[in-house]
């Protein structure tokens, strides 16, 4: 027996080294780990003190237009500092979930961008959704949440993960605050944020009021638009000029100082779901039975037998001109947060604009908006250095590390390249149609 | 047991409700901060669940029950085709118009192509449409208009297509295709070249060309084919310009038009389904019900005068996106004739005008109303 | 100078006057200074040589008429500018240096006016011309400059994701629908576009900021 202890001990050490070190190649040792992927609460606690520097919460965040935020604030839940704390503590919060594995914070990580960088996140027991979770950074300007935005405000949205089935797992609210009504911090907490018991709707704003405060605007390129005119690469103004002009990216990508964010928060179908080899024949399944019967129930049926997720936009508003759109993802800090899309199936921003430059993926319900580009890879890659400026300087490191990273891979390949619908050889349904 | 779990979508859905049942609780000012910050388009028009999420049944008109033979008929139109190297949007806006009436399940009875196929009259391109068109499942009925015509007065079109002027009966209603856009000779005292010619009548507002008509020819065609019909059939005219007078500047407008009127005046019910307005247009003048075909090409602004008061507008399009304000549709033929048509608009929401809003002379099944009106 | 001399410098300086002539005013195609002798100065040789240059000129313009502003607008209707007969009446036109016009004072700047607006107008309405490459010009949406709308800037254009003028909104619509080059801000072709679309738009009142 003892013979084997060292030998043993070896092998433990070695498995532990490789359970813990992360894909990202981070050592082991300096970032302690939660369940599912993320890095432990306590350590991404630590990291958010050094992040955020402690502000008066009431007055609007630096680099925003002070009107439009306040604007966005919904009524009786207006920033305190008592609010932003509770919030805090509530989104780092594993007691949240039902087998406590999981807090926001596991899907929207301090330590990857406040998102997972996954194409698809991870809930209790393993279960794997069908979405890309997107960043918990500068969402304080969104007009919808989620990417079909089926959740008018974020205090709304904050409330949805926490009872859903694949997410956290909680049957309804009222379990969830069971969860936590029993902690005396919280009551005292609940009681100086909100004057009120510890309630569900009040989880929901707190969350929101603390995510109001994950600001981070300072990227080379604001400092670039406020006339420091070295702050990015001539290869990077050339993107920026091509992102207005022959690109047409700001249209649906508007950038301007009362909205930084580059979202229009409107929905379009730019063809990622049509790659799902069944979109097509559900979109039409979801029209027609809508035709038919107009009630709910049909499509919970048809949601719960069929991937019906991949439809966006319809599922919520039921518009025809909905189907298979997502919101417009927001643009800040974008080089840090891949992988991109709604499911998260392109890999790098190569990726992303060799899709836009093929003019999408055709279906049915594309939006018409999105045409052939034909641009050169040299006008690729200036469109894309713009884009990697547009990160926080606070995670130039990372943003750097990515850079190389999807340079590195685009440069082996380029799945969604097509040089003949880029410069309009073919045309869009030309497989469909015969001439 | 376990209870039946809600799915994702159905408790996403309560939440709204009730997310929408408490802004009503909310004071006016609340309200309206809000909505404008947080809320988006939804909540500002103020609709009430659950239809402030319009079903698409609405959207694609009333069921027929109670409708006997009534049956579908699928339109495309206007497509000013170019050869595919000097413009493939053009080309991918038919290519998609086609795919998508190839996707209409039913089938309709048959396709009808409301003009302008071409835009220079080339014989090139005017292949090139018919090879697309020959794509389309149902049967197809062709419509000539003023883009298709003027550049060899329809010598590659008859090769092609055949007579521009026919008709046929098809469950029983009476269909009519005129060739509408007869121009008095314009060209020959200037001495125009064929190119020359075509591009003069191409250009809406060019002014040296002469008013869209019929001609006394064909009225006489007309007299003759409908005299063996009785008053109650219904009767259906394809025509490119509109069969009256709306805009004259821009030949939307056909010159004898009062007389073609005339000849169909004994009629119980007739239908007049015509393109070259590229925009929803609605219109009745005694028995005569007008509908306009949306283009696949481009959209037209509405005339500063002339509308027809029947007239809902659609909404603006937006330049951004080139297939906005155009698309296909579908029209409902019921047995008397009437049709429920649907403009089914690219990335927009379907719009129908149904029968009853011409029968009524527009007080009930009023369409929607634009939130972006012409400038 | 002897006699013989002087004629020799005459002609000498007539062959250059007259081939300065053929270079500077219109090369024949093969673009040659024709050699001058002393026959060909004379006075029915010069008639021929303005026949020569006259026929040039019509090669390279086979279509222009005299007035080239009436057959633009026989194609298109324009509206006219304003009205400024205003100007002529009242006392205190008398004897002001700067303010005493005339009738054909009034035509010269209408005129004038008319021209650049009719030079927008031909621009609008040719795709060649706005070196668009899909033959899309912009009276194909815009008929008489219907649907322009000058009178809503300064306004934030959805498109561009920022405020505009009437002009970036004229380079937007040349970059994206008509598929061609941007115009440069002082460009002479930006400018008539810009008179053509303010002038089909006489009347309307002035409304910034409307979307």
């Amino acid at each position: 027996m003892s013979t084997h202890k060292p030998a043993t001990a070896f092998i433990g050490v070695l498995v532990l080294a490789a359970v813990t070190l992360r894909s990202d190649g981070q050592e082991a040792s300096r970032v302690p780990m939660a369940e599912h992927g993320a890095a432990s609460m306590d350590y991404q606690l630590a990291e958010l003190e050094k992040l955020l520097p402690q502000v008066d919460v009431t007055a609007a965040p630096a680099g925003l237009d002070p009107v439009v935020w306040e604007a966005f604030i919904p009524e009786g839940n207006e920033m305190t500092a008592e609010r932003v704390e509770l919030g805090k503590k509530l989104y780092f919060d594993k007691r949240l979930s039902k087998d406590s594995t999981v807090s926001c914070a596991t899907c929207h990580d301090v330590t990857r961008a406040f998102t997972d960088q996954r194409r698809v996140s991870e809930g209790i027991a393993g279960q794997l959704g069908r979405r890309n979770a997107p960043t918990t950074m500068n969402v304080a300007l969104l007009q919808t949440l989620f990417l079909d935005g089926r959740a008018p405000t974020l205090d709304h949205q904050a409330r949805l993960p926490i009872v859903n089935p694949i997410e956290m797992g909680f049957p309804d609210g009222r379990a969830a605050v069971q969860a936590i009504a029993g902690d005396s911090e919280y009551q005292r907490l609940f009681q100086a944020a909100y004057g009120r018991d510890v309630n569900y709707d009040d989880v929901g704003r707190a969350i929101g009021a603390f995510e109001r405060t994950l600001v981070f605007l300072d990227s080379p390129f604001l400092r670039f638009l406020s006339g420091e005119a070295d702050a990015v690469s001539t290869d990077a103004q050339e993107g920026w000029r091509l992102f207005n002009e022959k690109a047409r990216c700001v249209t649906c990508h508007p950038m301007n100082l009362s909205n930084p964010l580059g979202t229009d928060n409107r929905f379009h179908n730019i063809g990622v779901s049509a790659r799902h080899q069944d979109f097509e024949a559900l979109a039409r399944a979801g029209l027609k039975a809508l035709q038919e019967d107009p009630s709910e129930r049909r499509l919970e049926e048809l949601a719960l037998g069929t991937d019906m997720s991949e439809l966006g936009r319809f599922m919520v508003t039921k518009n025809r001109s909905a189907s298979g759109a997502f919101r417009t993802s927001l643009l800040l800090n974008i080089g840090i947060t891949p992988p991109y899309m709604h499911d998260g199936t392109l890999e790098t921003l190569w990726d992303v604009m060799d899709h836009y430059n093929k003019g999408g993926e055709p279906n049915p319900f594309l939006d018409g908006g999105m045409e052939p580009l034909a641009l050169i890879d040299e006008e690729i890659d200036q469109i894309v250095a713009f884009l990697f400026t547009l990160t926080d300087d606070r995670f130039s490191e990372e943003n750097q590390r990515q850079m190389s990273e999807q340079e590195a891979k685009a440069a082996k390949s380029r799945p969604f390249r097509d040089d003949d619908l880029a410069f309009r050889q073919t045309i869009a349904f030309e497989e469909r149609i015969k001439q | 047991m376990k209870p039946r779990h809600k799915s994702v979508e159905t408790k996403y859905l309560e939440e709204r409700e009730e997310f929408f049942r408490s802004l009503r609780r909310l004071d006016r000012r609340s309200f309206i901060k809000l909505s404008t910050a947080a809320l988006g388009a939804v909540a500002v028009q103020g609709l009430v669940p659950p239809n402030s999420f319009q079903p698409v049944t609405l959207a694609t008109g009333p069921t027929t029950q109670g409708a006997g033979n009534a049956f579908r008929i699928a339109y495309i139109s206007d497509s000013h085709l170019y050869e595919k190297d000097v413009n493939d949007r053009f080309v991918r806006a038919l290519m998609r118009a086609v795919d998508d009436v190839n996707a209409l399940d039913p089938q309709p009875d048959f396709v009808f192509y409301g003009g302008d196929l071409a835009q220079l009259g080339q014989p090139k391109e005017l292949e090139l449409g018919a090879g697309i068109l020959k794509n389309l499942k149902a049967p197809l009925k062709i419509m000539v208009g003023e883009h298709d015509w003027y550049f060899d007065m329809g010598e590659k079109w008859r090769a092609l297509f055949g007579e521009p002027t026919y008709s046929w009966d098809h469950k029983g209603i009476h269909f009519v295709t005129l060739l509408s856009v007869v121009e008095t000779d314009f060209w020959t005292a200037r001495g125009m070249t064929p190119m020359e010619r075509m591009k003069t009548v191409a250009g809406l507002d060019n002014s040296v060309q002469s008013p869209f008509s019929v001609g006394e020819a064909q009225r006489e065609w007309l007299r003759n084919d409908l005299a063996k019909y009785p008053d109650d059939t219904p009767v259906v005219v394809f025509s490119h310009s509109p069969l009256y007078k709306l805009y004259r500047p821009w030949n939307f407008w056909t010159d004898d038009a009062e007389e073609v009127q005339a000849l169909l005046k004994r009629f119980q019910n007739v239908v007049v389904l015509h393109g070259h307005t590229h925009q929803m247009l609605t219109n009745r003048i005694g028995n005569i019900h007008f509908h306009g075909f949306l283009a696949t090409a481009w959209p037209w602004p509405y005339a500063p005068q002339g509308l027809p008061e029947l007239t809902i507008e659609m909404a603006r399009p937006d330049p951004f996106n080139p297939q906005d304000g155009c698309g296909d549709g579908d029209a409902l033929v019921h047995p008397d004739g009437l049709v429920d048509k649907v403009y089914n608009f690219w990335n927009r929401n379907p719009v129908t005008v149904a029968r009853n809003y011409t029968a009524s002379w527009g007080k009930e099944g009023i369409p929607p109303q634009p939130n972006r009106p012409s400038y | 100078m002897s006699s013989n001399k002087r004629k020799a410098v005459i002609v000498l300086a007539g062959a250059v006057l007259v081939g300065l002539v053929f270079v500077t005013i219109d090369r024949t195609p093969a673009g040659e200074v024709q050699a001058v002798t002393r026959q060909e100065t004379e006075k029915e040789e010069g008639q021929a040589l303005a026949d020569s240059l006259m026929a040039q000129w019509k090669l390279k313009n086979p279509d222009r008429m005299d007035d080239w502003v009436a057959e633009e607008k026989e194609r298109h209707t324009i509206q006219p500018p304003a009205d400024n007969t205003d100007v002529l009446k009242g006392g205190q036109g008398e004897g002001h240096s700067y303010g005493q016009y005339t009738e054909r004072d009034l035509l010269l700047w209408a005129r004038e006016t008319e021209k650049l607006v009719v030079e927008g107008s031909r621009i609008f309405h040719d795709a060649a011309a706005l070196q668009g490459t899909v033959g899309v010009s912009c009276d194909m949406c815009h008929p008489h400059a219907a649907n322009t709308h000058p009178e809503t800037y300064p306004k934030f254009q959805v498109q561009m994701g920022r405020v505009a003028l009437l002009r970036d909104m004229i380079n937007w619509c040349i970059e994206q629908p008509v598929r061609g080059e941007r115009l440069a801000p002082d460009d002479s072709r930006l400018r008539a576009l810009e008179a053509y679309i303010y002038a089909q738009r006489k009347g309307t009142e002035l409304s910034y900021g409307k979307h």
